[in-house]
């Protein structure tokens, strides 16, 4: 009888156990990252920031916090076939990353199919314009703050900086960023003298920048990213243009990018950036000495917004209580947090993080005070288009 | 000076950098009549030892020369071990076999220098730019045209005027005859192909102050050396020249004309020659 009311004991006990370890409900982030490919030098520093937040964030909801990273390869199709195959095998709900705008769109359609959250810092104002969904979050600056924060400053400051030329790659992102840049030229009174396209393919920018020479202007305006806005800027100091007229990058990839140029080109050149990692917040100096101490590095933008971008989703996940993909989502919608740039807060409307982007200068390597002391902020802000004119129609 | 015509001797010193990035890849087909994908990584390889030269030493004009025989010294090794094992065999074994080599140098560059670009500095003598009126142009480019035209006349005597270069078109035409009659064959290929890669190597060198370097630029350099490679005709010295200029001038003059189909014409260009001699201006059939 004795052994009987043992053997009772000991299955409500297992039972309870089993009950308490499935109520915990176990959270995966999956990293969409493009570690191999053309674009694996920003994938590998986001893959970083990504670990670094999950496995600082320890448990949630009752379980350990879990990471799995997916090699986009700088490929949307590829990446959208990974983050499918995902969702159908693993129930996965929560992703965060994806450097390119075409990749980023794509899988934000995607995980917004499947009911998840997707954390981006692409640039296509199309994420959180016309192609915006409840799943899709963006932490980068759209294109709209990136001119207005670098172009209109910089004209305020040179009032004397009259024309103006761009070099532009033909494509959405490219077109949205020329977009913005002349209607700020045109509200600022100042001339666009020129503008040159140039493919998506192109490293060779010799022609282009002979074309801005024969227009003589005053500041020349490169609105192309990456390996095409180094080359193009390369080229440019190659050719003597720093010193017949002003360079502005709008839109850099902050501090992996000048590491690449040095201080021979970068000097003197401006760069508009999502992020700096001298930027005196109290969350960005934890995260510069978290950072220093797990990777012995300065943190980069694609740290530095992966970082974040998988934080706030676990953070999120947290405040809901839950792994419910709307839950989740609705609790991001209108949160504010302290980031890296300071206080960041999700706009519920288009889902858009609003959050200062800087405008830099390059300095000369005599200026230098460390070896990731390329530039000084010399201006930074929050600049979003008003709700009342947002294209995105979500309901 | 005009606009166009700037453009148009831009389009040559484009041209001749060009020529030197495709030469190594037409010498090694023409020759050996051996296709290699890991063209592109040795020019990588090439620009990445210019850069650890240059940070080490401060002196470009050393990277000049120890860079690309580096890398002509591992194609001779490379050579030796696997690619002569490689000759006999289809043009698709070519391929992948170069392609792993061209991904094992990729790989180990990213592992080495790690995956950030980096910027090699021009030289302090040719530093600065000559105004052309209301135009400029870098002293280094400049330097780099008249460089590689002193390669190129080099490259012509040495295949066309001396024993080692009548050896080697002996050789690509009846390797076995060569043999008999006393040459060692192989190691007259193993010079060809290091030859080939080490310009390869100073391709690399050369354009690293223009284009700085990357560790994915391989396939880039690959597929522009294609194209100027199907252009001139495959195996053809002067066509690698001619087609280097043609697609230069057709680029540089398309950013004036219709800059986003600059890239897009080089492509359109190659069509076109391949459609009117489908071996290009200068093969044979």
């Amino acid at each position: 009888m004795q052994v009987t009311t043992w053997k009772k004991l000991l299955s409500v006990a297992v039972l309870s156990a089993t009950t308490a370890v499935c109520s915990a409900e176990e959270v995966t982030i999956y990293g969409v990252k493009s570690l191999s490919g053309s674009f694996a030098s920003y994938g590998k520093f986001a893959d970083m920031g990504s670990k670094l937040a999950v496995e600082e964030y320890g448990d949630l909801l009752g379980s350990p916090v879990k990471y799995e990273a997916i090699d986009t390869e700088g490929n949307a199709g590829k990446a959208v076939r990974k983050v499918q195959e995902a969702i159908s095998q693993d129930g996965a709900l929560f992703f965060n990353g994806a450097t390119l705008s075409s990749t980023a769109l794509a899988i934000g359609k995607e995980v917004d199919k499947a009911g998840g959250v997707f954390m981006t810092p692409a640039g296509a104002d199309e994420l959180t314009g016309t192609d915006c969904n409840m799943a899709t979050f963006r932490w980068s600056v759209p294109t709209y703050g990136a001119i207005h924060e670098t172009v209109e400053p910089l004209i305020k400051a040179h009032p004397e900086w009259k024309r103006w030329y761009t070099i532009t790659p033909q494509y959405v992102f490219g077109e949205a960023l020329l977009e913005n840049a002349k209607e700020v030229f045109a509200a600022q009174g100042v001339e666009h003298v020129g503008n040159s396209y140039h493919s998506l393919q192109e490293q060779e920018f010799s022609g282009y920048l002979t074309n801005a020479m024969a227009a003589k202007p005053d500041v020349l305006l490169l609105l192309n990213f990456g390996g095409q806005s180094s080359n193009a800027l390369r080229q440019a100091v190659n050719f003597g243009l720093k010193n017949e007229m002003k360079i502005l990058v709008a839109w850099s990839s902050g501090l992996d990018q000048l590491q690449e140029l040095g201080p021979d080109v970068a000097e003197g050149v401006y760069f508009g950036a999502q992020y700096w990692h001298t930027v005196d917040t109290p969350m960005n100096n934890e995260l510069v000495k978290r950072v220093r101490e797990a990777y012995d590095m300065a943190p980069n933008y694609p740290m530095a917004a992966d970082y974040i971008g998988t934080k706030v989703i676990l953070d999120a996940i947290a405040k809901a209580g839950s792994t419910d993909g709307a839950a989740v989502a609705k609790a991001l919608e209108g949160s504010v947090y302290q980031g890296p740039t300071g206080e960041e807060t999700v706009r519920a409307a288009d889902h858009q993080v609003l959050k200062d982007y800087y405008l830099l200068e390059g300095k000369a390597a005599s200026e230098m005070q460390d070896e990731d002391d390329f530039a000084e902020i010399i201006s930074s802000g929050e600049s979003f288009p008003d709700e009342s004119s947002l294209d995105c129609t979500r309901s | 000076m005009s606009l166009y015509l700037f453009q148009a001797l831009n389009g040559i010193g484009l041209g001749m950098i060009y020529f030197l990035i495709s030469v190594g890849l037409t010498i090694i087909f023409g020759l050996l009549n051996f296709v290699n994908f890991a063209h592109g990584a040795y020019y990588l390889l090439g620009s990445y030892l210019c850069f650890t030269l240059v940070s080490l030493t401060g002196n470009f004009w050393l990277a000049l020369v120890v860079a690309p025989v580096a890398v002509a010294m591992l194609a001779w090794v490379t050579e030796k071990t696997l690619i002569r094992r490689a000759y006999h065999l289809p043009h698709t074994f070519h391929i992948l076999i170069t392609l792993g080599i061209a991904l094992i140098i990729q790989e180990l560059s990213i592992a080495v220098w790690g995956p950030i670009g980096k910027t090699v500095a021009v030289p302090e003598a040719l530093s600065g730019v000559f105004r052309m009126g209301d135009f400029f142009y870098p002293k280094y480019r400049l330097f780099v045209i008249l460089f590689t035209a002193v390669i190129a006349v080099g490259l012509w005597l040495l295949l066309e005027r001396t024993r080692f270069g009548a050896l080697v078109r002996a050789g690509s035409e009846d390797a076995e005859t060569v043999s008999l009659l006393g040459t060692h064959i192989h190691k007259l290929f193993a010079l060809t192909f290091a030859l080939g890669v080490g310009l390869a190597g100073l391709a690399g060198v050369l354009a690293a102050p223009i284009r700085g370097v990357h560790p994915f630029i391989g396939p880039e350099v690959l597929g522009l050396a294609f194209v100027v490679v199907v252009i001139g005709g495959m195996g053809s010295f002067s066509g690698a020249l001619v087609g280097g200029l043609l697609v230069g001038l057709v680029q540089s003059m398309m950013t004036t004309i219709w800059p986003q189909g600059a890239s897009l014409m080089i492509y359109g260009a190659m069509a076109v020659v391949i459609l009117l001699r489908p071996y290009g201006l200068f093969g044979r059939a």
